[in-house]
């Protein structure tokens, strides 16, 4: 029983670094724009079909076809907030438009994955076949590399915010965008390359979990509801809020399925959603700009 | 050096500045003084390009400042302190000045010029890791005109530097004002501390109800019986 409890935890950190991934991307539109991003789930999506074909059309190798994805979830991202938000920034009801045009482009985009590339869940193959035996415990080499990998982009994604002039620049127009003009940064070229990197995160969780899960136009809606939950547990607009509650979230989850069974995992996170509302409406972190 | 002539501004429907011209050569102080809501602040956002005069130009050295968008501006040598300080209160003082060194011509030289600003402010230095929110008034302020500085402006434009500060604060404030004016920047001042900012003043202009009511040397402006009375309370 220990033990099994310990692979679940195992599991559950995968699973929790794919929901930080996922809902850093979410955190960081909100904390620089001040939006909701409905249509995080599917530039999530197109990151797995975008290495599905990757792999049979071009068949190149995942390196690759994760950095194909990547770059092409970027462009989404850029090319949506310029053509579909930056009109509607500065005008009233800025509170309620993101949320229409994106639950309209999350709408659009599902359609768009069914017509277009059909309703046949697809799959990929392990990037690294085998498992690595330590211990006693057995633990697949994909879960080991997705683990790594998400440790890797959020600490280099961290210092790069921290750091990088384009980092500082971007914390500096969430936190006041007049001022930040003034210093000679374009707050809308910032929101532009935010929503690129955004769908960028996305999009490179859904490869690294694309031979774990299934590719189908509907892959984006559960990690979007996950990272809505662990935006809200860690603290909206919070980094390490969105780290911390992937984690624990993707733990939570996986100890649930030993304990009860799989049909009450998302119970338990709603339940966990429901009592972090209830009792810390701001998060671990609270509501924080970048 | 900046030449504002003849601006109408509005926000939206109602007009806040009827005419205003006013001029600034280089190397010299000018204080714009004036009451609450004369329009000292909307005349200084209207120079920064983050409000559009209807009508009349600003120029700097030549340039048409009012047809460039905002952000570009300070490329053309021109900082602007606003009012309130506006740090980014959840950075630190280093990186809050870091952001000032954002113009790739300044960014090359940022860790020169940051501790450039650590001679003139030496407790920005002392305090470089704390969030510019936790800092007291007259360190934001210190902080927010080095974050200015960094840029390596030709003309720095600051409003209300001594607001709900105390006076030694203020007066030591003044002094590094001086100081950057005697090493070259030219500096338009808004005050509503007429006393203080005459002082240190070539000339002034006095605005009120969105327009220039009076203007001239600054032993003039401070000898005048309408500045005495209004701003001096003499």
């Amino acid at each position: 029983m220990f033990k099994i409890l310990l692979e679940q935890i195992l599991n559950g950190l995968v699973l929790g670094s794919m929901y930080a991934l996922v809902a850093s991307g979410l955190t960081l539109i909100w904390g620089t724009m001040k939006m909701l991003n409905f249509a995080h789930g599917e530039l999530y999506m197109v990151g797995g079909y975008i290495l599905y074909f990757a792999f049979t059309l071009l068949g190149v190798s995942p390196f690759w076809g994760i950095l194909l994805a990547i770059g092409i979830a970027f462009a989404v991202g850029l090319f949506l907030e310029r053509l579909l938000l930056h009109p509607l920034m500065d005008k009233p009801g800025w509170d309620v438009s993101p949320l229409v045009v994106t639950l309209g482009v999350s709408i659009f985009l599902q359609n768009f994955a069914l017509k277009a590339w059909g309703e046949r869940f697809k799959s990929v193959p392990y990037f690294i076949e085998g498992t690595m035996e330590l211990a006693g415990f057995r633990i697949a080499y994909q879960r080991i590399l997705i683990l790594v990998v998400t440790a890797t982009v959020m600490v280099a994604f961290w210092m790069f915010v921290k750091r990088s002039r384009f980092g500082v620049a971007l914390r500096a127009t969430a936190q006041d965008r007049e001022a930040a003009t003034l210093l000679g940064i374009n707050a809308h070229r910032i929101y532009m390359y935010t929503f690129g990197i955004s769908s960028a995160l996305a999009a490179l969780a859904a490869t690294m979990l694309a031979p774990i899960f299934l590719i189908n136009p509907w892959m984006g809606i559960s990690p979007l509801l996950k990272a809505f939950i662990v935006v809200v547990l860690g603290g909206l607009g919070s980094f390490g809020g969105a780290i911390l509650g992937g984690f624990l979230l993707g733990t939570l989850e996986s100890l649930s399925v030993v304990l009860l069974s799989s049909e009450w995992k998302d119970v338990v996170s709603f339940a966990v959603l429901i009592l972090v509302l209830f009792f810390r409406p701001s998060g671990f972190f609270g509501t924080r700009e970048w | 050096m900046l030449e504002i002539s003849n601006i109408d501004v509005f926000y939206g429907d109602a007009q806040a500045l009827w005419n205003i011209s006013l001029r600034v050569a280089r190397g010299e102080i000018v204080s714009l003084l004036g009451g609450n809501g004369a329009g000292k602040s909307t005349t200084l956002r209207t120079i920064s390009g983050i409000l559009k005069p209807r009508r009349g130009e600003v120029s700097l050295s030549g340039v048409r400042l009012d047809r460039i968008p905002p952000h570009q501006i300070i490329s053309h040598g021109l900082a602007h302190v606003p009012e309130g300080r506006r740090l980014f209160p959840n950075m630190t003082v280093m990186e809050n000045l870091l952001a000032g060194t954002y113009l790739l011509s300044a960014w090359k030289g940022r860790m020169a010029a940051v501790e450039e600003m650590g001679k003139i402010f030496p407790v920005l230095k002392e305090r470089r890791n704390q969030l510019a929110g936790t800092l007291s008034g007259g360190e934001q302020q210190m902080c927010a005109i080095a974050r200015a500085l960094v840029s390596r402006p030709r003309i720095l434009l600051l409003d209300e530097p001594s607001l709900g500060l105390a006076p030694v604060i203020v007066e030591r404030i003044f002094e590094v004002i001086q100081k950057i004016n005697r090493e070259g920047v030219t500096v338009l001042l808004v005050e509503q501390n007429a006393h203080i900012a005459l002082q240190i003043a070539h000339r002034g202009y006095v605005i009120e109800t969105g327009r220039v009511v009076l203007e001239g040397a600054a032993d003039s402006l401070l000898d005048s019986k309408y500045v005495k009375q209004a701003y001096l309370g003499l």
